[in-house]
């Protein structure tokens, strides 16, 4: 595309008032531009001004120094075009207010040694947006030679079922595997189930068999029972899945990588790329690598992951004070749903009738949390099991210890219509002790609502222990990807199936792979079901976007991906290792496989790049290099007290955000700092900082989200990334003789746009402390 | 592990509390705003967040021996403002009709009085009393004489009659309560004890006489009914009654005393003082009554069962049958007056001899609670 520019800047919202316009289209013509004012750029009128200019003159490359561009987006989208936003309003006028940073009288004008530090940034940011247009490129979408439009569902329990239903009905194909012979999960061993929908009082019989009918009798759903993944290789859109019998031994079983032990010799030190490939070849023995595909296997677009729970149970000497192993009266909920279902309760010593039961929420022992992997769910069953002890016996009585009784939302109904019932006692309280009498359980409880110590005469004691996901137990997906078969950094989230469970649910650190139900999350049936609709509905927008050649998510409608010049690659596999979601594998060399529709398009392999020879159509290491560059430095040539200048490199997902808010607020910060957008802290090179030091630049901070077991990076290990290339960054300039507190990396959440100003300050009278860039005026 | 308290939850208790007005009681959350919604409840170990929590659990140990339960004056405002709708007021007043039931013997006669089915048996049981002892004795005349021209109700209904009935009906009331009394006043104590409510260990008979002393100004002046405020105005028609009542037992008192000293008979002038204070005292009951059952009437929120219509019914019944009488014989109507009478002493009988088993027993248990309390030392002593 020939590029013909066009510079629009906005004199509304203050910015007329602000900044001198007239001097600001001197810069932009001084690069030889068209500039054009309008004092309402975001009206009709304005709009139309821009598209007349784009008939008349041809222009296809815009730069609209207005609004920030998180505003008004729609109003500024031209198809076809390139459009830079240069942000005078909320990133000058208003966080800059003349009141505090007041403009040159006439009089001051008259003396060169005198400066206007905001009409200076605003030039800049002309300069910086004209800069990076000139490097930037139209995306062109990345699509798929074939595609496969069917959604795979791993599990075939109510989870798995209501998935496969949702998308069904929306008119996609819908394969559901399922490891046992008989549909159904879990669930289906229930004597009853909890309550689906308003009033929420009573319990309900299983809604499994219904399930399994509209399953079975849907043209669009396929089941497949007595099977499981060995593997799924490929990309969202086409994936090619291998299916086998549970237990089964094939060549198509996913290989798994070396674990670290493996991957070093006798010293320690890390192995050459040929013997790490021997050994990876020894450990897989038998099994086909990731980059073959199994040309039997059937190809899905997208999987829903519902691959479910099994039962928490606990270690034979894990709760020893609740009776747990000392007698066979103590129980898990699970081990109690099992008798309810199978008839009366009865105690599993003698048989005899169990009319008083405890049930215990809390394990005790001093912490007030719940037994490990549960949830509201558990709280619900103990309310729905106490009833079983009621419906058993007229004279039963079941007792409720809890710490947290969870019942969210209308749940809340259910527990009121438990608490009804005259044979139901509940308390907060701990248990002490589980003790066997000469005829039953004495249970003793304290710091309960009763104000003291507490006994209770029991037959049968059940412990409310949770719901383990499979994926504690193995990987489950198979993902026939190099960085391995399962979810990375699964631990902290207790190997639950999840990627922030906030921000993101149902999409896991795998794009295409949708998980739901108790994969994810302890969850009743009620919530198994809403969630199998999210990643339904999740799993079609994958479909719905890999055909466009667009990214699903988080950068939901993004066109570019990355583009990797091989010809300069020393196969250094720092980018496959990397990426926070697989999407690069390696083959035999180590050269770069890259897999667009798994990218997320954060940028993070562009960050980790040595060679910088992975780059984005129109977010490149060029792109920010330029607009680094195009930053006037004042030296002491221009002025005997030169201003600082301070590059930020922003997250663009929440710090960004957050001044923009700063803005609107008029919560000022120096006018010496310029900031510069970006993906994720994690595409952050550090070629970019050093370009910035060695041109004068006198600090470089990086404002990013949280990192951590909390983090709250939307692409899981940017922050985490870019602090750890900032400590390496800092031996570097310490050879430099540079300081290594001229770059600092700050950690913001998008509602501390009170405290941005007071950070981006302090960073400033720390380089104020340091002195002027040695490399000034070079 | 210190002691601990066994629990023993009866399920019986809970649906029988439910079925006589706190059917409510298994909606607590738990919230305390009862507790400190309470006027009257003490700072240490207030009431009724405890009793509630108690009563969901079906402890009838830790309840019906509990003196708070009387020290509540059921004024509602913690019904009023739960959160949960599980009207603690009506709580409490169920818990203390059933510790009524427990400490008064023979337990079918309370059965029978707190239930609605009973009352037309109940209620013709003193005119069989009264006809059957009446004809044996020749104490029941049907065609009384008129003396010096005017109407005698003792020549129908012989004072002798009322007295055979009544001064037994008396002792026995006074027995039962006796009974009653020792053993509430036992378990009273050891509750207290047990839940750290008194610093006393023993009850002092002296020392217990002395707090009675002090707290009867309190109840005759109805202070503690008044610091309610959701049911405020029901102080006074309260108030009304329990005056009126004392009134009236002044008179009785002074006309036994007068007949069987000084051997004077009725009826007595109407200028004459116990007789001003007799009539008074029978319009005030009978204001007070009816203003009590308006208040309940109008009280939706809050429940009313049948022990308080038969408790506010027999004591309008009271007031209205005995000013009849007294109008209807000055109007010189001789049949009508001696039915009235009749029924008049009917419901006397009821009230006196289902003393301890009514509704009213409250007279007595909650002054015993609050001149316990008193005595205990909880109020002004340090939580």
């Amino acid at each position: 595309m020939s590029k013909k520019y066009g510079v629009y800047i906005c004199k509304g919202c203050g910015i007329g008032d602000a900044l001198d316009i007239e001097a600001i289209c001197d810069v932009v013509e001084e690069e030889a531009l068209p500039c054009k004012t309008h004092d309402f750029l975001c009206s009709e009128q304005g709009v139309d001004f821009i598209k007349k200019d784009m008939e008349e003159n041809g222009t296809n490359t815009l730069i609209i120094a207005a609004c920030s561009r998180r505003v008004n987006y729609n109003t500024f989208k031209f198809d076809g075009c390139i459009v830079e936003r240069v942000n005078l309003r909320e990133g000058v006028a208003w966080s800059h207010p003349r009141d505090e940073f007041p403009r040159l009288t006439e009089e001051e004008k008259q003396d060169e040694e005198n400066f206007d530090r905001v009409q200076m940034m605003a030039e800049d940011y002309l300069r910086m947006g004209m800069a990076r247009v000139e490097k930037v490129k139209l995306s062109e979408p990345y699509l798929l030679e074939t595609m496969s439009r069917k959604i795979l569902v791993m599990g075939g329990g109510i989870t798995g079922m209501s998935a496969a239903l949702d998308a069904a009905d929306a008119g996609y194909d819908v394969t559901i595997v399922e490891k046992e012979a008989q549909m159904g999960g879990n669930a289906a061993k229930w004597r009853k189930q909890l309550p689906i929908q308003p009033p929420y009082e009573e319990l309900i019989p299983s809604m499994v068999s219904e399930k399994i009918k509209s399953v079975e009798d849907h043209p669009k759903i396929d089941i497949r029972t007595g099977t499981v993944v060995a593997r799924i290789a490929g990309q969202p859109g086409d994936f090619t899945v291998t299916l086998k019998k549970p237990g089964e031994k094939i060549e198509f079983d996913v290989p798994y990588p070396l674990p670290p032990e493996m991957r070093v010799d006798e010293n320690g030190k890390e192995l050459e790329h040929e013997a790490l490939m021997e050994k990876y070849r020894e450990y897989n023995e038998g099994r086909r690598d990731i980059l073959t595909l199994d040309p039997n296997g059937e190809k899905v677009g997208a999987v829903v992951l519902a691959a479910g729970w099994r039962p928490y149970e606990p270690g034979d000497d894990e709760f020893p004070h609740l009776g747990w192993g000392a007698s066979p009266d103590v129980v898990t909920n699970y081990q109690f749903e099992e008798m309810a279902s199978a008839g009366k309760i009865t105690r599993p010593s003698d048989g005899r009738e169990a009319k008083n039961v405890v049930f215990v929420q809390s394990p005790g022992n001093g912490t007030d949390s719940d037994f490990p992997y549960t949830g509201v769910v558990t709280s619900m069953v103990a309310l729905k099991q106490a009833q079983y002890v009621r419906e058993d016996y007229e004279d039963g009585k079941a007792y409720i210890f809890y710490q947290h009784m969870r019942t969210s939302g209308l749940a809340e109904n259910f527990y009121n219509s438990a608490q009804q019932d005259p044979g139901i006692f509940m308390s907060k309280g701990e248990i002490t002790s589980v003790e066997k009498t000469g005829n039953g359980l004495s249970v003793t409880a304290k710091d309960t609502l009763l104000g003291e110590n507490i006994g209770v005469n029991a037959d049968l004691v059940v412990l409310g222990t949770g719901m383990l996901p499979v994926t504690y137990d193995n990987p489950t997906v198979n993902l026939a990807y190099r960085q391995g078969p399962g979810f990375r950094d699964n631990d902290i989230f207790d190997q639950y199936a999840d990627s922030n469970f906030i921000c993101f649910p149902y999409e896991t650190q795998r794009t295409g792979i949708y998980a739901a139900g108790a994969i994810r999350r302890a969850l009743s049936v009620e919530e198994s079901m809403q969630d199998a609709s999210g990643a339904a509905l999740k799993s079609i927008q994958c479909l719905e976007s890999v055909n466009r050649g667009i990214s699903v998510h988080p950068r939901s409608g993004d066109m570019s991906y990355p583009d990797f010049f091989f010809q300069r690659c020393t196969q250094c596999k720092r980018c496959t290792d990397e990426c926070p979601f697989g999407a690069i594998d390696d083959d035999e060399k180590g050269t770069p496989k890259p897999n667009p529709t798994r990218c997320r398009r954060c940028g993070t392999c562009m960050g980790a790049c040595p060679e910088r020879i992975i780059n984005f159509a129109d977010y490149s290491i060029d792109t920010i290099g330029s607009q680094i560059k195009s930053i006037e430095v004042p030296s002491e040539d221009d002025y005997d007290e030169p201003p600082l200048r301070i590059l930020g490199l922003v997250c663009e997902n929440d710090a960004y955000p957050a001044m923009d808010v700063m803005g609107l607020h008029q919560k000022s910060f120096s006018a010496d700092v310029r900031i510069i957008p970006v993906r994720c802290l994690g595409s952050v090179n550090v070629i970019w900082i050093k370009d910035a030091l060695s041109q004068g630049l006198d600090g470089v901070f990086l404002l990013g989200c949280r990192q951590g077991d909390d983090y709250q990076c939307h692409f899981v290990r940017g922050s985490e990334l870019a602090n750890i290339r900032m400590q390496k960054i800092g031996d570097a300039l310490s050879s430099l003789a540079l300081e290594e507190e001229r770059v600092a990396q700050y950690e913001v959440a998008i509602d501390d746009y009170d405290n941005i100003p007071g950070i981006i300050n302090s960073f400033v009278e720390q380089i104020e402390e340091l002195g002027p860039n040695p490399f000034k005026g070079f | 592990m210190a002691d601990k308290y066994l629990v023993q939850p009866d399920i019986e208790f809970i649906n029988e509390l439910r079925a006589t007005g706190g059917e409510s009681l298994k909606s607590c959350f738990q919230c305390a705003t009862c507790s400190v919604a309470c006027p009257i409840a003490p700072d240490r170990k207030p009431f009724p967040r405890k009793e509630m929590i108690a009563a969901s659990w079906g402890l009838k140990d830790k309840l019906l021996s509990n003196p708070d339960i009387w020290l509540c004056h059921n004024c509602g405002d913690c019904t009023a403002q739960c959160p949960r709708g599980a009207k603690p007021g009506d709580v409490l007043a169920a818990i203390r009709m059933k510790a009524i039931k427990e400490y008064a013997r023979p337990k079918f006669v309370a059965d029978a009085i707190n239930k609605g089915k009973h009352l037309p048996l109940l209620l013709i049981l003193p005119a069989v009393i009264f006809i059957v002892i009446g004809l044996l004795t020749g104490f029941l005349d049907f065609t009384p004489e008129r003396v010096h021209g005017e109407i005698v109700q003792a020549e129908f209904f012989s004072q002798w009659l009322v007295d055979i009935v009544f001064v037994p009906l008396s002792i026995w009331v006074v027995v039962i309560f006796a009974m009653g009394l020792k053993r509430f006043m036992d378990d009273i104590h050891k509750n207290a004890v047990a839940e750290g409510k008194t610093d006393k260990q023993t009850i002092d008979t002296k020392g217990f006489l002395a707090a009675l002393v002090r707290v009867i100004p309190a109840i005759l002046k109805h202070s503690r009914f008044s610091e309610c405020s959701e049911n405020n105005d029901r102080a006074t028609p309260h108030m009304m009654v329990l005056f009126s009542f004392i009134a009236l037992f002044i008179v009785t008192a002074v006309f036994f005393i007068t007949l069987y000293v000084f051997g004077i008979h009725g009826p007595y002038s109407q200028l004459h003082p116990v007789k001003i204070l007799a009539n008074v005292g029978g319009i005030v009951l009978i204001i007070g009554a009816a203003l009590l059952m308006k208040q309940r009437m109008d009280k939706t929120d809050e429940v009313s069962t049948y022990k308080d219509w038969y408790l506010l019914w027999l004591v309008l019944g009271l007031g209205v049958t005995g000013m009849l009488t007294e109008l209807l014989r000055l109007a010189d109507a001789a049949f009508l007056t001696y039915l009235i009478y009749f029924i008049h002493l009917m419901l006397a009988f009821h009230l006196v001899a289902f003393l301890p088993f009514s509704k009213l027993a409250h007279l007595v248990y909650r002054t015993v609670a609050m001149a316990y309390n008193e005595y205990s030392g909880r109020e002004s002593s340090n939580a």
